[in-house]
């Protein structure tokens, strides 16, 4: 509908500072090596989504999706759907939760940051995991926390 | 694009599918797609006129919104322009519907929850109403910054 380029063109001259969607503080992070990163962290998030312990009977619609760096996990239909997905382009996780909306987290001393307000990814998990089951979980020990 | 795909395969699947179902875009964000309300720039050398552009190049999704703000501080006109996927192209065409007639504290409130909601965007598309709520703030903050250097030379 529109052209790409004309669009694309603007925004280079636009204050780059103040987009944060042109992420400057991931340069520094090879592609090879976010791909790793990327990929072991939501290796080890699917494989503590799926081990997570409840009663079948808690939350009957509970499933665990991961394909083509893209996890999906649901929770049923009062509490809604988590996706946590792989964003190369600019070398980001995104995530999308039901409770809390869409976050982009950059990889930054190690973590998953939200440069926002400097959270972590997994911290931001486990709080809101353990309110939708109503006692404490974490995901502290998986891998990039 | 996914209509056709949709049109396609609807002779072989029937109507009802309920495993395609999940797949399509909600009939809002068709509407907004096939319909986009006012597409189109102002003039961003304006004083009234603010300008917001986002996204990420590298991943596809750029968004410009523009208003006309009066001299009352009210969102006379509003135009956008976007590349990027059917929920984003409708994100921003609600948001300039959304943004009309408001005055520029009230579009400031307008969240990308409410746009989701609107829209019924599924959990994976959220981040294109967020786009179009950062793609408002930063014309709301274009349109201020330019004014407050206005004020300044008068």
């Amino acid at each position: 509908m529109f052209s790409r380029s004309s669009l694309f063109n603007e925004i280079k001259y636009q204050s780059q500072n103040s987009n944060r969607y042109l992420s400057s503080g991931n340069e520094q992070l090879s592609d090879l090596k976010y791909g790793k990163v990327s990929d072991v962290t939501l290796d080890s998030l699917a494989e503590a989504f799926e081990l997570l312990d409840f009663q079948s009977n808690e939350f009957p619609e509970y499933d665990v999706e991961y394909a083509n760096g893209v996890l999906t996990v649901k929770f049923g239909h009062a509490h809604g759907t988590y996706v946590i997905n792989k964003q190369s382009p600019n070398k980001q996780i995104w995530l999308s939760s039901p409770l809390s909306g869409p976050k982009r987290y950059d990889f930054l001393d190690n973590r998953w940051i939200y440069k926002h307000d400097s959270s972590c990814l997994h911290d931001l998990l486990s709080k809101e995991i353990s309110e939708i089951l109503k006692r404490p979980v974490s995901f502290g020990d998986c891998d990039y926390t | 694009m996914l209509r056709n795909v949709q049109s396609k395969l609807r002779p072989i699947l029937g109507p009802n599918s309920p495993a395609l179902s999940q797949a399509f875009y909600h009939k809002k964000v068709i509407d907004h797609y096939e319909n986009p309300r006012n597409v189109g720039s102002l003039d961003k050398k304006k004083t009234s006129v603010g300008t917001g552009l986002v996204g990420a190049p590298a991943c596809g999704d750029v968004m410009k919104l523009q208003i006309e703000v009066d001299a009352n501080g009210k969102i006379v006109d509003a135009k956008f322009k976007t590349f990027g996927c059917g929920s984003a192209i409708a994100s921003s065409s609600l948001a300039t519907e959304w943004v009309k007639g408001k005055n520029i504290n009230e579009a400031g409130e307008i969240k990308n929850s409410d746009i989701a909601k609107e829209l019924s965007l599924p959990p994976v598309k959220l981040h294109c109403s967020m786009l179009a709520e950062d793609a408002i703030k930063a014309a709301l903050k274009d349109y201020k910054t330019k004014n407050e250097k206005e004020a300044v030379r008068n």
